[in-house]
């Protein structure tokens, strides 16, 4: 029983004078607690489907499953609802809140999802996560201060610390050098195994494949051979 | 809100700049209103005391007091209504003092039951003659007047057309103006009756017959309504500004699943904490100048208005905040993603 389904889904972008149509009917299943990385050419569609399968953007035409419900037949609230509870997002930038300690930073996004946690319990979901990422030193920084690679940790952690159901992440070692990309690989990694969270990411880097347990091979809006 | 309060503590040189705006011109507003509202008493205090009712005069005056005249029916045609009502007459003229000099007055004459009433061949006259070395006891003189008026006591604050008043008899009036009709019946609260051939006023609407007044106070309000105006669109660039820089990060907030409702609040929030404070300090700043500031200038703002303009702007901040934020509601999650960002 895959956690997400992706079924036909098909996305054309229409201007005043084209018609481009970027995902020619997409069917993809992802298994719980796997990492799944989607790779492919530059414009070849990534982005578009983990942005449609995340919620973040409409499809065109075909269906979307996530646990037995389909998002895409879900209204604009729902899907906000969804994606603050049971999805955490990792982008290619940290995209931090400036003026938002660290700390702040993730006690925000437990809010948003709206949890019931005592205070013990956000502190300690707080220091755990941020030891994981190797972050709880920098907890009262603010993002202004710290380096690319810690930013990006903190944005990590920020995804996973409501406990979702899935993780989104599009090229989130594009930013980085080769050392700090097997890093956040690895980190992804023992979040998935530790956390049990499914990952969906896009990556275009060889070296970072080797962290996933599917591979998914796009090419101009359709899935490829997939290799495991 | 936690958010609203650290980006403003971030970001302060914006916030303080803004709050500063907002603190000057909403006490050049109260300052004003105050003015306004001072010169008004200044102007009229003998009709601004008096409680709210319904005034009357000869619908062939067309609004003008010294033209109207009440007849005996008439007046026996309201008395029957509303047997409480007060009959008067204002006429500008002048007295002459002991020492020769002239002060322009306006003499009214009641029927005492409004103002205090007079024996014949003395005055009752505002406390602003004293300041012009007018003594009790004193005889007052007019050409159209055989007699002399002699002052009894002064009262406080009986202004009308920025003159002081003085309350005489009805058969000093008589002599001086040759009529034993009154202008004006006043009747206190709501129901007055409609009454052939007379024109009825509320009491602004009878103030505003007075010339100078109606001048004074609609150049004094438009000056306020236009910095209420000013306010409004200040609060709306402002935050538009604002806003403009934040939409990057409005659309990762949305994406990772936070309410534009929550934006809403954190922007209303930076409004309130803002207009809050520019506020207190207008408003206090405003009445310690009503403290110090010398007689002469007429300055009179009520704790009451200070707070009902306070309550305006608060509004208006609100209203202004919103328009702005509508770009907020418009913001795509998707938008924001590609960008680079902190
Ligand atoms: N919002 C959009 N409007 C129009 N075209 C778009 C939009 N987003 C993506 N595209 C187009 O869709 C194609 C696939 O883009 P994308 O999914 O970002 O590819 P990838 O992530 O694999 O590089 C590209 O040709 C791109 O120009
Ligand atoms: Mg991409």
């Amino acid at each position: 029983m895959p956690i997400l389904s992706v079924d036909g889904l098909e996305k054309t972008f229409s201007s005043a004078n084209r018609e481009e149509k970027v995902l020619k009917g997409i069917n993809l299943e992802i298994t719980k607690g796997e990492i799944t990385a989607l790779t492919g050419a530059s414009g070849s569609g990534k982005s578009t489907l983990l942005t449609i399968a995340a919620g973040l953007q409409k499809s065109t035409a075909g269906t979307i499953i996530f646990q037995n419900e389909a998002l895409t037949d879900m209204n604009t609230r729902q899907v906000q609802a969804i994606r603050a509870k049971k999805f955490g997002f990792v982008f290619q930038h940290a995209h931090l809140v400036p003026f938002l300690t660290v700390q702040e930073q993730l006690e925000l996004m437990m809010d948003t999802a709206e949890l019931k946690w005592s205070k013990d319990r956000r502190k300690e979901e707080i220091r755990s996560i941020l030891d994981l990422v190797d972050m709880w030193g920098h907890r009262d920084s603010y993002p202004g201060t710290l380096s690319g690679g810690e930013k990006q940790r903190v944005a990590i952690a920020r995804a996973v610390v409501h406990k979702p159901e899935m993780l989104f992440a599009d090229e989130p070692t594009a930013s980085l050098d080769s050392k700090r990309s097997m890093e956040v690989m690895k980190l992804l990694r023992t979040l998935s195994r530790e956390r049990n969270i499914t990952v969906l990411m896009v990556t275009h880097e060889e070296e970072t494949l080797e962290y996933a347990d599917t591979i998914v091979q796009m090419k101009d809006g359709v899935i490829g051979k997939g290799l495991v | 809100m936690k958010m609203a309060w650290k980006e403003m503590v971030k970001f302060k040189t914006r916030y303080v700049i803004l709050g500063s705006i907002i603190f000057l011109i909403s006490l050049l507003t109260m300052i004003i209103a105050g003015l306004a509202n001072g010169l008004s008493y200044d102007n009229a205090s003998l009709i601004k005391d008096i409680p709210e009712g319904t005034f009357y005069m000869e619908a062939e005056a067309e609004g003008l007091y010294n033209f109207s005249g009440l007849n005996e029916k008439n007046r026996a045609e309201i008395k029957e209504a509303v047997p409480e009502v007060a009959f008067f007459s204002i006429q500008m003229g002048e007295l002459e003092s002991e020492d020769g000099k002239r002060h322009g007055v306006a003499f009214v004459n009641s029927d005492g039951s409004l103002f205090p009433r007079v024996k014949e061949g003395e005055t009752i006259v505002d406390d602003s003659l004293m300041e012009s070395a007018i003594k009790e006891d004193e005889g007052l003189t007019n050409r159209l007047l055989d007699g002399e008026l002699k002052v009894d006591t002064f009262v406080e604050q009986q202004k009308f057309s920025h003159s002081p008043v003085a309350f005489v008899d009805r058969a000093d009036f008589d002599e001086m103006y040759r009529t034993d009709e009154y202008q004006i019946a006043f009747v206190e609260g709501e129901d007055a009756p409609a009454v052939a051939g007379l024109e009825r006023y509320t009491n602004d609407e009878f103030m505003n017959t007075i010339p100078s007044y109606s001048a004074e106070q609609l150049s004094l309000n438009m000056i306020v309504v236009f910095l209420f105006i000013i306010s409004g669109m200040l609060f709306a660039i402002f935050f538009y500004m604002i806003n403009v820089q934040k939409i990057a990060m409005y659309g990762i907030l949305k994406a990772v699943g936070v309410k534009t409702a929550t934006l809403f609040r954190m922007m209303w929030a930076q409004m309130a904490i803002i207009t809050t404070i520019s506020l207190i300090l207008s408003v206090g700043l405003s009445q310690l100048l009503a403290l110090i500031m010398p007689s002469t200038m007429p300055f009179m703002l009520t704790a009451g208005s200070a707070s009902m303009m306070s309550l305006v702007f608060i509004i208006i901040g609100f209203v202004g905040s919103s328009v702005s934020g509508i770009q907020i509601s418009r913001v795509e999650p998707m938008q924001a993603i590609n960008q680079g960002g902190v």
